[in-house]
């Protein structure tokens, strides 16, 4: 009985740091990058920004993985897809 | 009569003709404009660089910035006098209503952009999902973005 009472405080502990270790930074930023700066718009010109929402092969990245919100992802998705238009972003490489 | 709204044009013109005869190509864009009846806001140069992907052949294009206020059905009529403009190759009319006006005066006078950028998601591409045609040769692990306009692969 006491070695079982020992193991599952054994185990919440391990939880608990893990959990820790691997969410510090995520659970910091509650909102997307467009709405912590209040953009309202995602122009095409502006390169630098679209740019950090491609893979380095010209693919738009997840909601997942950029973290934007619905509907700055949709926004982005519109900008980019203006600037592909104009040559300013590849559509593949 | 349809009431005249704001307009931003960008044409997409070859560097090599802008920079032997800048006047002359400024002059086929606001004559192209003059004939929709567009009355021409801001017109300047936003910058030359090198294309994300060869249009006709071309490497390099000089890209122009119009602000100009139009009619609605007309703005086809641009569109299809650049597709028949041997010159511009490309064009991108957008309205302004869903811009706010110190962006669009920010782009007139064609102020650089003091916005707070942060950085990308994630350096690291562990998790990478590869391309399907990528089998993983050629493959190299550097950051996780486009490695910026230009670089030969």
């Amino acid at each position: 009985m006491a070695f079982r009472q020992e193991n599952t405080q054994r185990t919440q502990r391990t939880t608990t740091t893990r959990r820790r270790t691997g969410f510090a930074g995520a659970r910091d930023q509650t909102q997307c990058r467009f709405c912590r700066g209040s953009i309202k718009y995602i122009d095409y010109k502006d390169i630098d920004t679209l740019q950090k929402l491609l893979t380095n092969r010209g693919k738009i990245y997840s909601r997942k993985r950029s973290g934007n919100c619905a509907g700055c992802q949709r926004k982005a998705k519109t900008a980019i897809k203006r600037a592909r238009f104009m040559a300013l972003l590849p559509y593949s490489t | 009569m349809a009431a005249k709204r704001l307009y931003e044009g960008m044409f997409l013109v070859d560097s090599a003709l802008a920079t032997a005869d800048w006047e002359g190509t400024l002059a086929v864009v606001e004559n192209i404009l003059k004939r929709a009846d567009a009355e021409v806001v801001a017109i300047r140069k936003w910058g030359e660089r090198k294309l994300a992907y060869d249009i006709a052949r071309k490497t390099r294009g000089t890209y122009i910035l119009a602000y100009f206020k139009a009619e609605g059905p007309r703005i086809t009529g641009i569109e299809k006098d650049v597709l028949l403009s041997e010159k511009i190759m490309r064009v991108l009319i957008l309205g302004t209503e869903k811009r706010p006006p110190e962006m669009i005066e920010a782009d007139i006078k064609g102020l650089p952009r003091v916005e707070p950028v942060e950085g990308p998601p994630e350096a690291d591409d562990s998790d990478r999902r590869r391309d399907r045609r990528d089998t993983g040769r050629n493959y190299e692990p550097s950051g996780g973005r486009y490695a910026g306009d230009g670089a030969e692969r």
